[in-house]
């Protein structure tokens, strides 16, 4: 046995106090930076995942778009300075058209483009820029033409059938049938937006444009590093009210409980996406939490090939099982509202439908008996563990099938990873699934042709239980068609009416998508959309 | 030597071959398409089809393999299929990125993990041995997630000593002792798992090497207790410890993806978990290959290190 002997005691002492010394300075050191927060008029927010590219056509997700809107601005825009309390849905607002004409045919729009405005590489605003957009997500034949901005902005171009350049700053577009939701679906776009980019940036970084992002916005960009930041500051020579801040920092951390760390020690002044457990401490502690109703809807499309749910009882009962409060209130902590309508409450042609939505047991077991399906029966849910503005889908859906257990129905619930999801979800369902579950939604409320119409039965688009109504398909086409406003609207709500009389989908609730600020950060408003607009945010200190 | 750096150098190659192929394979047997991916919800079927011809995704999956390994050849990553950007501009800086994480976890272990199986070889059943083997062992065993979340908990929110995340100051980002105040906690938490299995097999090589016939020859000839234990006796353990130190790395270089989730640090291992669960194949590819090539080089320069440091490794491969 080897002795110790005291002189290795002391060097292995020495060797680890010095260890400790190094770590205190280095500690003390980094903490010499650190006092209240200091923002520097930079507003900085957590995002909750890396955006993908800063090219707005191009870019389909919603947290690329609240990226790319403060920099990139559509022909008709949105006006997002008031709140969803105020504005159920968000009014139409000129955006870089200054005004606009429709024939009485409804079939020609035409847009006088904004003076004096300047991207932010120096390309003057005009209807040449114009078109030239137009063209890069419409016109397949033309040398500008981009398959990706094609598919992401579809829906908007759909009737479509020409735009000229009539003068410096006056756009025509021709379209193929009258569109009730055009400006509507300009303004808010499909998976992209239309929002206009530099055409000399277009043509000087082709495929790169997403590193060199130029638009005409309130802010400019000035760096992205890929997973740490994006960089914008403001433009001094915006055409609108100027931002009150000097700058926005976005910084992607994919963690919620590292959001919210980065919170606390006052690294970030906002972050999005909190855990529904946190917000409660997080107000205690002083905190704002902001939330609207934007267009976002947790649903469930119902299979018209599966035996059971293609009987429209069976959809009525499942839709009068559902407990929609208590998933609200106790599961999801008040985080979501309960559905009561098939499209957002932000969506125009609203219609709020209790009596098809609130639970009724009773109700829902005499519909059952009604077809012979007392006994209940065996079906499966197929719903993504995971994604992009899906809530806790997995535990909703568990909460669900506790639901359709008290009438006899047996869920078998199965799940994916989001984007395996996405694309089993975008085939249609099999004819053994009953039940498919989705989140997402417009503000127009032509997002319910594009989830029932039997045009768009998947795998030819979102329409995934291959729902086909030629009576719902006839007041679509009335709304999309008419003239009148108010006589689209009628239509609208009509159209709702059918869905829900004939329990095509099964609404579950809305999400409230809130963010939580620090004390200090002033003039955020959380209007009925997915984005917000930055220019009215302060930093007071 | 020239002649072993050669063949392994060319064992190297077709390990990178073989890699890209199970990988390239891999993603294909896993179910999602880019093209949807990229269009969400919206898509119609139209769209898709012209999306997935523009990507390339149309062709047979041989000619896409191939037409990838020879992209490759020519130094050319590809294109990202979501984020629209060459393969090499995301990548390079993520693979940099977790290089400066990996290097000061590395150099964390070493420092800490060597002396420690050092002390308590030599203090076997000591109560410093015990206690540094129950912490080494808890250190191996405790979630790198949790632990990490506990030093934010304690060191950036609590003290307010250092930065919570991210690898410099949002607001006022500085140079090399902005990067160093962001380094010290994902580091550290990086280092618990390495650190635990040097520490330890560091003590049982020594414990090994202690008992031997000629340390207690050295004892004998009046040498000091530290000279035989750091000169004599740590040297002669040295091959095998830098042999798991090379290994370790391979974990490393794979386990920071927890580290740089919760300190939000843009490196390889996030970028990778993103692609993957994107299907962006050729960013996938490009980080394994990344991972693979760094792995297969550090073992090379450890093999390296460990020839110059044992000459019976030289003798017995007759070099």
């Amino acid at each position: 046995m080897v002795q110790v002997p005291s002189s290795l005691r002391r060097n292995g002492l020495r060797a680890f106090s010095l260890l400790a010394v190094v770590v205190l300075v280095v500690a003390a050191l980094a903490g010499c930076s650190r006092g209240p927060v200091r923002t520097g008029n930079v507003f900085v927010i957590a995002i909750e995942s890396e955006a993908d590219v800063l090219d707005p056509q191009v870019a389909g997700g919603w947290v690329s778009w609240r990226i790319n809107r403060q920099m990139f601005e559509p022909l008709v825009d949105e006006d997002l300075s008031i709140p969803s309390s105020d504005a159920r849905v968000p009014p139409l607002r000129p955006g870089l058209a200054e005004s606009w004409d429709i024939s009485p045919d409804g079939l020609d729009y035409t847009f006088h483009i904004r003076r004096n405005v300047r991207f932010h590489d120096g390309t003057p605003l005009d209807a040449q820029a114009v078109e030239y957009n137009i063209r890069r997500m419409w016109d397949k034949g033309s040398p500008m033409y981009s398959a990706r901005a094609a598919g992401q902005t579809n829906f908007v171009w759909k009737f479509l059938d020409s735009v000229t350049t009539v003068d410096d700053h006056t756009v025509k577009l021709h379209l193929k049938q009258p569109f009730s939701e055009f400006l509507r679906m300009l303004s808010q776009g499909g998976n992209g937006s239309t929002a206009i980019m530099s055409p000399t940036a277009l043509k000087k970084y082709g495929e790169d444009i997403g590193d060199h992002p130029v638009g005409t916005g309130p802010f400019m960009f000035k760096q992205r590093i890929r997973g740490e930041r994006i960089d914008l500051v403001r433009n001094p020579d915006y055409w609108g009210p100027k931002p009150q801040i000097d700058g926005v920092v976005f910084r992607p951390l994919p963690d919620a409980s590292a959001r919210t760390a980065a919170l606390r020690s006052g690294d970030v002044d906002m972050i999005a996406v909190p855990n529904p457990d946190s917000i409660d401490n997080l107000v205690a502690e002083g905190y704002q939490l902001s939330e609207g109703i934007p267009p976002h809807t947790w649903y469930l499309s119902f299979n018209m090939r599966n035996e059971f749910t293609s009987i429209p009882q069976v959809r009525k009962a499942i839709n009068l099982a559902v407990d929609r409060e208590g998933m609200a209130k106790d599961m999801l902590r008040g985080s979501v509202t309960p559905a009561y309508g098939v499209q957002a409450l932000s969506a125009g042609g609203y219609v709020e439908r209790r009596d098809a939505f609130e639970r009724n047991l009773d109700e829902a077991r005499k519909l059952l008996a009604s077809v012979g399906l007392q006994n209940g029966f065996d079906t499966t849910l197929i719903t993504s563990t995971d994604g992009s503005g899906q809530i806790m889908p997995a535990q909703m859906a568990e909460f669900l099938q506790q639901n359709l257990a008290a009438i006899g129905i047996r869920v078998k619930i199965q799940t994916q990873e989001w984007i395996s999801y996405l694309g089993v979800w975008a085939r249609g369902m099999a004819d053994d699934v009953g039940m498919a579950q989705m989140s997402w939604g417009m503000t127009s409320p032509y997002w319910l042709y594009i989830a029932t119409s039997s045009d768009l039965q998947a795998p030819n688009g979102p329409n995934v239980g291959y729902y086909s109504n030629p009576k719902l398909d006839a007041a679509m086409n009335h709304a999309i068609t008419a003239l009148d406003p108010a006589e689209a609207e009628r239509w609208w709500r009509t159209a709702n009416d059918i869905v829900t009389d004939d329990a095509a989908l099964a609404p579950i609730v809305n999400d409230k998508a809130p963010y939580v600020l620090a004390p200090y950060v002033k003039g955020f408003v959380s209007a009925s959309e997915e984005w917000y607009d930055l220019t009215t945010v302060r930093l007071e200190q | 030597m020239t002649r072993v750096i050669g063949s392994r150098l060319l064992s190297t190659a077709l390990v990178l071959f073989g890699v890209s192929l199970v990988v390239f394979l891999l993603l294909q047997l896993v179910p999602g398409d880019p093209a949807v991916t990229i269009l969400g919800s919206g898509a119609t079927a139209t769209a898709v089809a012209e999306l997935r011809s523009q990507l390339g995704l149309d062709r047979a999956l041989p000619i896409q393999f191939f037409d990838y390994l020879g992209g490759l050849l020519r130094g050319d990553l590809g294109r990202s299929l979501t984020v629209n950007a060459p393969v090499t501009d995301i990548m390079v800086p993520r693979f940099v990125n977790t290089m400066i994480l990996t290097g000061a976890a590395l150099l964390l272990c070493i420092v800490i993990a060597v002396p420690l199986g050092v002390i308590a070889a030599h203090k076997q059943y000591s109560v410093f041995d015990r206690m540094s083997m129950v912490i080494s062992l808890a250190g191996a065993s405790v979630p790198v997630y949790w632990f990490g979340l506990l030093l934010i908990g304690v060191f950036a929110i609590t003290l307010g000593w250092l930065p919570t995340s991210g690898m410099y100051d949002p607001r006022f980002p500085g140079g090399i002792g902005d990067l160093l105040a962001h380094l010290v906690l994902p580091a550290v938490a990086a280092a618990l798992v390495p650190l635990a299995v040097i520490a330890r097999m560091t003590r049982s090589v020594m414990i090994d090497i202690l008992a031997q016939d000629y340390i207690r020859t050295l004892r004998a000839s009046g040498l000091s207790t530290s000279s035989v234990l750091w000169r004599h006796a740590l040297r002669n353990a040295l091959p095998p410890i830098v042999n798991i130190t090379g290994l370790q790395v391979g974990y490393l270089l794979g386990g920071v993806v927890f580290v740089e989730v919760v300190f939000g640090w843009p490196g390889l291992g996030q970028q990778l978990y993103t692609s993957i669960t994107q299907r962006d194949i050729p960013v996938v590819q490009a980080g394994v290959l990344f991972i693979a090539l760094a792995f297969v080089i550090i073992n090379l320069l450890a093999d390296m290190a460990v020839r110059l440091l044992d000459p019976r490794t030289r003798r017995a491969a007759g070099v």
